[in-house]
């Protein structure tokens, strides 16, 4: 069994998550070895880093599921985690956009997107010996409205995160004292979820929504961040402390270039700055 | 929930503008001069009177030419 590494301890971490984290530890060395769903966001950067000491190299990979709807720029991040950590990992493309179910955009597009995630996983998972497959999924996401949670248990894909109780906050606590440099970073969902339910998800599409992304980052702009897309028009959701300098004449001029860049032809803020979940309130979804 | 009764609202506070609504999405489209919800307390005001009108998002169309304007559409 692998040694858990020792790591810095300026970063003071409470008894409770303490435990928790021990919990993780104990939870993965039970299953023996392990396939992770990596995207390179602050849960499973987190999680890949503990599976490794736990586990050891030769029995936990991570796998990055390449398509539109994952920013390349999240997908170089990941590698570099990766590089830097020496997490295994591998890449795999998904189809999700040939399914019309998905392309359809219901609210429970996450439910055909994750199926055709762990549809490629598990069965990666068994021809390669790893006894279970696992997700990010931390104790936080089960109040929110997950349709992806369904394909993922239908596979029998487990969150040892939530298992431990583990919250956003302990996560980037505890990533913080390993030294994983993403442990602020925002969270940063599929491109899909910046196109209203019901409004058709392409290629082309993630693409500008991507690029608008970039070209605002490029501003400047730091914290939350969301191009939604409505058509000709672009809504930007900001970090409330960013508002009142992209509404100033001279930097709203340069945040409505940069978007108009990326194929939109009208540019707005969102008043009310970014909000988790935004379009699932435009829409009228609620968890459950 | 309709643009027009939101934009007399919008307009009796001070706030100049044309609104559009995509959904429940109201998109304010600022008269030339208007600068009212540049300040933290005219955007509070517009986002009270939205959720009265039955919106839930609002957002501020960055000026350009007239020219730059395509209709907003869904599909």
């Amino acid at each position: 069994m692998a040694t858990i590494a020792a790591h810095p301890s300026s970063h003071p971490v409470s008894p409770a998550t303490e435990e928790k984290e021990r919990a993780l530890i104990a939870w993965l060395r039970a299953r023996g070895s392990a396939l992770l769903g990596f995207s390179g966001g602050v849960d499973s950067a987190y999680l890949a880093s503990v599976a490794l000491d736990a586990l050891g190299a030769e029995r936990f990979l991570g796998v990055i599921g390449r398509s539109p709807s994952y920013p390349e720029e999240q997908r170089r991040e990941a590698r570099a985690v990766a590089e830097r950590f020496g997490i295994p990992v591998i890449e795999l493309d998904t189809e999700e956009l040939q399914d019309p179910s998905y392309t359809a955009n219901p609210t429970n597009r996450c439910y055909f997107c994750k199926s055709e995630l762990w549809g490629r996983l598990v069965p990666v998972a068994r021809d390669r010996g790893f006894s279970a497959v696992i997700d990010g999924t931390n104790a936080d996401d089960r109040s929110d409205y997950r349709p992806g949670a369904a394909a993922a248990a239908e596979l029998d894909v487990e969150s040892p995160l939530a298992a431990v109780g583990l919250t956003k906050d302990e996560i980037r606590v505890l990533s913080r004292r390993r030294g994983l440099s993403g442990w602020d970073r925002p969270a940063s969902p599929c491109l899909s979820s910046r196109i209203p339910y019901g409004t058709a998800v392409t290629a082309d599409r993630l693409r500008r929504i991507e690029a608008a992304e970039r070209a605002v980052r490029a501003l400047g702009v730091t914290g939350d961040l969301r191009v939604r897309y409505h058509g000709e028009l672009a809504r930007v959701e900001l970090s409330r402390g960013e508002l009142d300098r992209w509404l100033a004449p001279e930097e709203s001029r340069r945040l409505r270039a940069a978007v108009l860049s990326a194929g939109f032809a009208r540019v707005a803020i969102d008043l009310a700055g970014f909000r988790s979940g935004s379009l699932n309130v435009l829409g009228g979804v609620t968890a459950g | 929930m309709s643009a027009p009764t939101l934009e007399s609202a919008l307009r009796a506070v001070g706030i100049r503008c044309t609104v559009e609504a995509v959904d429940r999405l109201a998109v304010i489209v600022p008269d030339d001069s208007e600068a009212g919800l540049a300040t933290v307390r005219g955007r509070r005001e517009a986002l009270r009177l939205i959720g009265a009108h039955g919106f839930t998002h609002l957002a501020l169309e960055l000026p350009g030419e007239p020219a730059d304007r395509a209709p907003l559409h869904r599909d």
